[in-house]
């Protein structure tokens, strides 16, 4: 009977060493805060590209229909040509939010670090 | 005469059955503990490959169901209250990150709204929760 409090503190120090705490999963983005008095920042329009959703959920990149599993590459190969490439991706407010995280995981996938959100106007 | 017999009592605490105290109090704390936790909405959470983990000290949720319903702290908001809330809570925590637990089905136009609201008070560090793809190529 000596040994009992030995194996319960094994116990304790197994479990203690072996629990994880379940972590939030998610995709970070930190939005631009509201400018006051400061003019916005001038971009050349060959280095934005505007991956576009749809009321009906339709998905275009620069007005292409895109499937979007085929995003990533797309992104990837436009990235390769030209590394100060910004993606807009402008969603309409009827779209589904589950469309705009779908495509938004795939820029992340594609490694597109400037990334601009944009609400279409009603 | 007996004056000042000395009696010498040893003054002895049993040990033995500390641990047994110990062990007792701890199953006590262990099976009374309840963790606070937020209730929220319903949500069928997106799913997505990419993810990053953040620290849950430092994450504030935002509840929003397919309906457009809106809550913070297991409150029901409109969407005009979201910066007054945020804007207190970032004031106790410069650092704060907002959590959006979205449905997947929500029009981006409620989201759309609360970013705007977000924006007013600078609280620029948003999270969008998502579920991790369990089917590689489909997406929802």
């Amino acid at each position: 009977m000596a040994s009992t409090s030995d194996v319960a503190f094994l116990l304790l120090i197994f479990f203690i060493v072996t629990t994880i705490f379940a972590a939030e999963q998610g995709l970070i983005m930190v939005l631009p805060a509201k400018q006051r008095d400061s003019e916005p920042v001038k971009v050349k329009m060959s280095n934005v590209t505007t991956l576009k959703v749809h009321q009906d959920d339709s998905v275009t990149l620069d007005g292409k229909p895109i499937e979007i599993n085929h995003i990533k590459t797309a992104i990837e190969n436009r990235l390769s040509g030209n590394d100060k490439l910004i993606v807009v991706l402008e969603i309409h407010p009827d779209a589904d939010y589950g469309r705009m995280i779908a495509c938004l995981d795939e820029l992340r996938l594609a490694k597109a670090t400037r990334v601009s959100l944009k609400t279409t106007e009603k | 005469m007996a004056f000042g017999r000395k009696t010498r009592t040893e003054v002895f605490i049993p040990t033995s059955s500390m641990g047994d105290i110990a062990f007792l109090l701890l199953i006590f704390f262990m099976v009374t503990t309840i963790f606070r936790e937020e209730t929220g909405l319903p949500i069928e959470l997106p799913r997505a490959e990419a993810g990053e983990e953040a620290k849950r000290e430092l994450i504030s949720n935002i509840y929003i169901n397919k309906q457009g319903l809106i809550s913070i702290n297991d409150r029901i908001t409109k969407v005009e209250y979201v910066s007054d809330i945020i804007g207190k809570k970032l004031q106790d925590n410069p650092m704060l990150i907002v959590a959006f637990k979205t449905d997947t089905h929500t029009p981006y136009g409620v989201v759309s709204d609360v970013m705007e609201e977000l924006k007013d008070v600078n609280a620029v560090r948003v999270f969008f929760n998502n579920d991790i793809e369990s089917h590689p190529g489909r997406k929802w």
